[in-house]
């Protein structure tokens, strides 16, 4: 069983049984995970006299371990020196040049952004701690910056490299590095940064270390290339989409990689799509302010440059084409009502009052799924700029966002609809499981970046991220959103519908790496994460006492009790903050939550039927998953007798009216503080 | 697809072929299959045997419950099938047989899915009822796992849908003999059938809590004068349960019935009989023309108790169904009652066994029907001067069976009995007819002769469990 490994996590057993536990649980820390990481920090908190077997076991995994997994790993250490301190800081200082440097040679370049934050952070004591030395001390972390600086220095060079064999492969003689088409457009260069490559988000304390956009472009496409390996000579450019290290790579991966499109096709393409730009900007000069062409202008510039820039496979080169026949077809002379309207619109793109919202947006002629898939294939190579002079001041308009992150299926473009149904890219691109059908928020638009914390545990390996991003506020996703004509009936059965598969997978948001359960990327959604997580954690813990203890099968309920008990959704109580902010967090959620007095329904049936004798009622059933047990609410054993706790409390007076309620007895759960948080249940 | 079953634990009783070691041996081979979207790879585990089972990459999913990446599945004994709507990489480690197929009904299935939900959704803002779906098909049709897809789909979406097992051949979340209703809201335990109900101590997979009742016959037709009442205790149950629980309401009921009532006019009065108590609305039948089109005649123009009429739909039947052979059916029933007293392989139960005095034992013994009326008389009309229950001292005649343990008092009529849930199941260990004694296997430690005990004849006496 692969989580048996958790459960034997136990105290006092010997040093290389610990690390050896340690091992295991880090091969498992596949992404950023605050859960993981959280346990895997209270665990060598709580085992500091093997802090030695337990650290040489984290360095090892560093080294070990395949460069996708490395982040999550140094997240750990970061995690442990912060939390913990010494005598991990010690043993983790002793090697940490070797530690961070080999990491830094064999990750990406978003990685190494990462790993160069985490370094700033462990030259300053840790936040809101007493103590004011660093992390760790300058002799450690000195000799790691040094080598970074000649890395940076050598890494450019490099870039610069490719850009010049770039352009010659290009052959436009187009001058590569004016970043001017960016800059022209409210979009800030690291805007461009495709979502893709931002790997999730670690515990919120670490949002503040989020790096702002690279100063300068320049430096900017040398971060982006993620080819570059520290301390090697350049390497030779590459126009493929780069992929991501390590074995937990994305099932996309094998449609996605090594096809090559016949180069004529492309060629008959790109003059295609070069006709077209010709005739759109003649029209465009005709109808400056028709926000349709501008809007088709700007995505066939953006597309030539997508096709300039790199390889894509056969099967999207052909849905481009489909899309370029129709746009074609669409831009046929066709009898234009030219109104004129009352404002035109502002000539540069200064921040004006947002398009009209029918206006569509860039991306959403080609799907903006679509785009931001091929702009994320872009960032393997540096980007090329697009065409600056011929490029008509265009705003992305910014509600992009604001509308509905889920296009519903657009009405089928029927030949009388004179512009191409704009999703219909899109809507390919996902029948043809090029792309779950939610798309994140648009790469290619003025929109911020994504806090990093609805992020957080939403990616899981394996999958293209950017695009499980989920509505926000869509706990049970209700069906009507999303076009469903299906009845029952045998031909309305038979039609295959890709598009409602998504209700089954990303429209869910991201699974549990334990148990695949799915988890909207919102906050409630992420809470509810956090604590099923939790959940999980508490279980194998407690499996191994239990296992000890002896456990047995509880009798069925009874008929009327079954009908009274509920399957309760988690929310109405969660221990989710308080694991998840780690040790040393500081708040707590469930503090402040009252205490909720039960006690185990007795095995005994002639107990299991007592009533309350001073109000004559029966108890209250509730399964309550912590105790792992039905649980009879607001009871308490007085003698041989069972009461309602508020009314001996009441009858009693004892001690204080309602706080007999708060003031459980001694946690019947167990140690760890999240564990008394009272009910939880059988939905996690 | 082909159903799943139960699970053997390694080691307990002579049954049991071979333990297979829970940690993969060293040389075990490793397989990892690529498979396209839209197929399905089909696998059999012999019994006493396991496979590991890794999704590397990709999405895939085990009748309707999706399977987490990179984690390590364990299959014992089982028949099923892992099928993927976008493609996956899958890992295997350890043999089985196994094919993989591009053919599938999933596209039917998870249509049949999509349109539930409207209902449901339409139901929650008061237009029209929630489904209650009955399921019926010939044998091996492939009925527990649609069943079951349905419900993992539902629980996916965030519905609580109430299961309801009328087939007494197969145990759900209880042992075969029994008939079930359990509401769904947590994820279906992919390794273990069904899942688990309640134990004393955590469970991986969130348990599920299962009311139980007891016919104790393998076949509904066996006895229809108890098989009825039993049901209809159990629609009435469910229904209240319905009726102030929501979030069930709003998902509303699948419930699964034995082939054999597929299987011609007895059959098909049953079908009435479950049809008519738990108001179902939504008739599925599966792989059977014939069947499609005698239900079609049976209840076109039919009203429920709410006024609907039934939507009546026919679906293929997956090329994956297999039949399970009597022996493999066998096993996998002694494996259930295994599991109900011992546990699963993830978590350890310890039972307890107990002596009781024959005179201390109240015992009814489940009259089976006498054949020759039951085909004479329609059903429900069978001789009804013979007692349901006949009142009997054990003997060695008891001994390997299993009585279920009823929440009803000693003095209580036999339909009060008949009409009781289940508090829980014994095994009868030993029998010492000389000191009048015996020594019984429950799965915890209190008192039971102060219920009364049903002794059916299904599921059949089991060889050994303890040694
Ligand atoms: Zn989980
Ligand atoms: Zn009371």
């Amino acid at each position: 069983m692969a989580d048996s490994h958790s459960s034997r996590l136990a105290y006092g057993s010997p040093s290389d049984e610990v690390a050896e536990d340690y091992r295991k649980a880090l091969e498992d820390l596949t992404m950023n995970s605050r859960y993981e990481i959280s346990n895997l920090t209270v665990i060598a908190k709580e085992n500091t006299e093997h802090a030695l077997a337990i650290s040489e076991a984290l360095k090892n995994h560093i080294k070990q371990t395949s460069p996708a997994k490395k982040l999550p790993a140094f997240y750990v250490l970061d995690s442990v020196v912060k939390n913990v301190g010494t005598p991990y800081t010690l043993f983790f200082g002793r090697q940490l040049y070797s530690t961070f440097m080999e990491a830094y040679a064999l990750v990406d370049n978003n990685v190494r952004r990462k790993m160069d934050e985490m370094l700033k952070t462990w030259k300053e004591p840790v936040p809101g701690s007493i103590d004011t030395r660093p992390v760790f001390p300058p002799e450690v972390t000195r000799p790691i910056e040094n080598a970074l600086i000649k890395a940076r220095t050598s890494a450019v060079q490099a870039h610069q490299e490719h850009l010049r064999s770039q352009q010659q492969l290009m052959g436009r003689g187009r001058p590569i590095a004016s970043p001017a088409p960016y800059r022209n457009t409210p979009t800030p260069p690291g805007a461009l940064r495709p979502q893709t490559q931002v790997p999730p988000g670690y515990a919120s304390g670490y949002s503040q270390q989020q790096f702002p956009p690279p100063a300068n472009g320049q430096q900017y496409s040398n971060q982006m290339n993620g080819h570059q390996q520290y301390g090697l000579p350049q390497q030779p450019p590459s126009q493929h989409y780069s992929q991501p290290s390590g074995s937990a790579s994305s099932w996309q991966q094998p449609q996605m990689m090594g096809y090559r499109a016949p180069e004529n096709s492309i060629d008959t393409l790109n003059s295609d799509i070069a006709n077209l730009i010709t005739a759109s900007k003649a029209e465009f000069a005709q109808n400056p302010w028709d926000s349709s062409i501008q809007t088709r202008l700007k995505a066939l510039l953006d597309l030539q440059t997508i096709l300039s820039s790199q390889k894509l496979p056969p099967d999207q080169i052909a849905l481009i084409k489909d899309q370029v026949a129709q746009l074609s077809e669409a831009s046929q002379p066709q009898p234009r009502i030219q109104t004129p309207p009352a404002h035109p619109p502002p000539p540069a793109p200064v921040a004006a009052a947002p398009p009209p919202a029918q206006q569509p947006s860039l991306s959403s002629i080609l799907g903006s799924g679509a785009l931001a898939a091929l702009l994320a294939r872009q960032s393997a190579t540096p980007q090329p700029t697009p065409p600056a002079q011929s490029v008509a001041p265009v705003r992305s308009p910014p509600q992009t966002r604001a509308q509905p992150s889920y296009n519903p299926l657009a009405p089928p473009a029927s030949s009388s609809t004179p512009v191409p149904d704009p999703n219909s890219l899109l809507e390919k691109l996902r029948a043809a499981g090029m792309l779950p059908a939610v798309p994140a928020v648009p790469a290619a638009t003025s929109t911020p970046p994504l806090p990093i914390g609805s992020l957080v545990g939403s990616v899981p390996p394996g999958f293209p991220p950017p695009f499980i991003n989920t509505p926000p506020n869509a706990t049970r996703t209700p069906l009507a959103d999303v076009p469903n004509d299906v009845v029952l009936k045998p031909a309305s059965l038979k039609i295959p519908r890709p598009h409602l598969i998504s209700n089954l997978y990303e429209r869910l948001g991201s699974p549990c790496t334990q148990c695949g359960r799915r988890f909207q990327s919102d906050d409630e959604g992420r809470k509810k994460k956090t604590a099923h997580m939790d959940w999980h954690f508490r279980v194998h813990q407690r499996m191994t006492e239990a296992e000890k203890r002896g456990q047995h099968r509880s009798w069925y309920v009874d008929e009327l009790d079954w009908i009274k008990s509920r399957e309760v959704e988690e929310d109405q109580n969660t221990s989710a903050a308080d694991i998840a902010g780690g040790p040393g967090a500081a708040g707590s959620v469930t503090a402040n939550e009252p205490k909720l007095q039960y006690l185990a329904v007795p095995d005994d049936p002639a107990l299991a039927n007592s009533i309350c004798p001073i109000c004559q009622e029966k108890f209250e059933m509730k399964w309550l998953d912590d105790a792992q047990e039905f649980v009879w609410m607001d009871a308490r054993k007085i003698g041989d007798r069972i009461y309602h706790a508020s009314c001996y409390a009441e009858a009693t007076k004892d001690g204080g009216n309602s706080q007999v309620k708060r003031g459980t007895p001694e946690p019947i759960l167990g140690k760890r503080k999240a564990e008394v948080s009272g009910i939880e249940n059988r939905r996690l | 697809m082909a159903q799943l079953s139960g699970v053997a634990i390694p080691g307990l009783g002579q049954a049991a072929p071979t333990a297979a070691s829970s940690a993969p041996a060293v040389a075990a081979s490793v397989a990892v299959h690529e498979l396209q979207a839209n197929s399905e790879w089909r696998f059999e585990v012999a019994i006493g045997r396991s496979i590991e089972v890794k999704v590397l990459s990709g999405t895939a999913e085990l009748f309707g419950t999706e399977l987490a990446l990179n984690h390590t599945y364990t299959f014992r004994g089982t028949k099923a099938a892992i099928f993927t709507w976008h493609g996956c990489r899958i890992e295997v480690t350890g043999a089985c047989e196994e094919y993989t197929a591009e053919e599938t009904p999933m596209v039917l299935y998870v249509n049949t899915h999509f349109a539930l939900e409207k209902l449901r959704d339409d139901a929650s803002k008061g237009k029209g009822e929630s489904p209650r779906v009955l399921v019926v098909g010939p044998t091996n049709a492939g009925k527990t796992s649609l069943v079951k897809l349905l419900t993992a789909y539902a629980i996916r979406m965030g519905r609580q849908p109430m299961v309801i097992n009328t087939d007494s051949r197969e145990g759900l979340l209880s042992i075969p003999g029994s008939l079930t209703a359990t509401p769904f809201a947590s994820i279906i335990d992919v390794e273990q059938g069904w899942g688990s109900s309640p134990t004393s101590g955590p469970s991986p997979v969130p348990v599920k809590l299962p009311l139980c009742y007891y016919y104790g016959l393998p076949s509904p037709e066996d006895n229809t004068r108890l098989f009825k009442p039993v049901l209809t205790r159990m629609a009435l149950a469910a229904t209240s349960r319905l009726s102030d629980d929501q979030a069930i309401k709003d998902s509303g009921m699948i419930i699964d019935t034995p082939g054999v009532v597929s299987q011609g006019k007895g059959g098909y009065d049953l079908i009435s009989h479950i049809v008519s108590e738990f108001s179902v609305n939504i008739i599925l039948v599966l792989g059977s023309e014939r069947l499609h089109s005698d239900m079609l005649r049976r209840f076109s123009g039919y009203r429920t108790t709410t006024g609907e009429t039934i939507t009546l739909v026919k679906l293929d039947k997956s090329g994956g169904c297999v039949d399970r052979d009597d022996e493999f059916m066998r096993q996998t029933r002694e494996a259930a009652i295994r599991e109900y007293f011992f546990g699963d392989p993830k978590r350890t139960l310890s039972p307890h066994t107990q002596q009781v005095n024959f005179d201390d034992a109240t015992i009814y013994k489940i009259r089976e029907a006498n054949p020759m009326l039951a085909s004479f008389l329609p059903g429900g009309e069978e001789d009804t001067e013979l007692e349901l229950y006949e009142k009997v001292e054990p003997s060695s005649m008891i001994l390997n069976c299993i009585l279920a343990v009823m929440y009803a008092a000693l003095n209580d009529s036999q339909e009060t009995i008949r009409d009781a849930t289940v508090m829980g199941f014994v095994y009868v260990a030993e029998v010492d007819e000389k000191k009048r004694r015996m020594k019984i296997l429950a799965p915890l430690n209190t008192r039971i002769t102060d219920r009364p005990m049903i002794w059916g004849s299904w599921p059949e006496a089991t060889m050994s469990l303890i040694g």
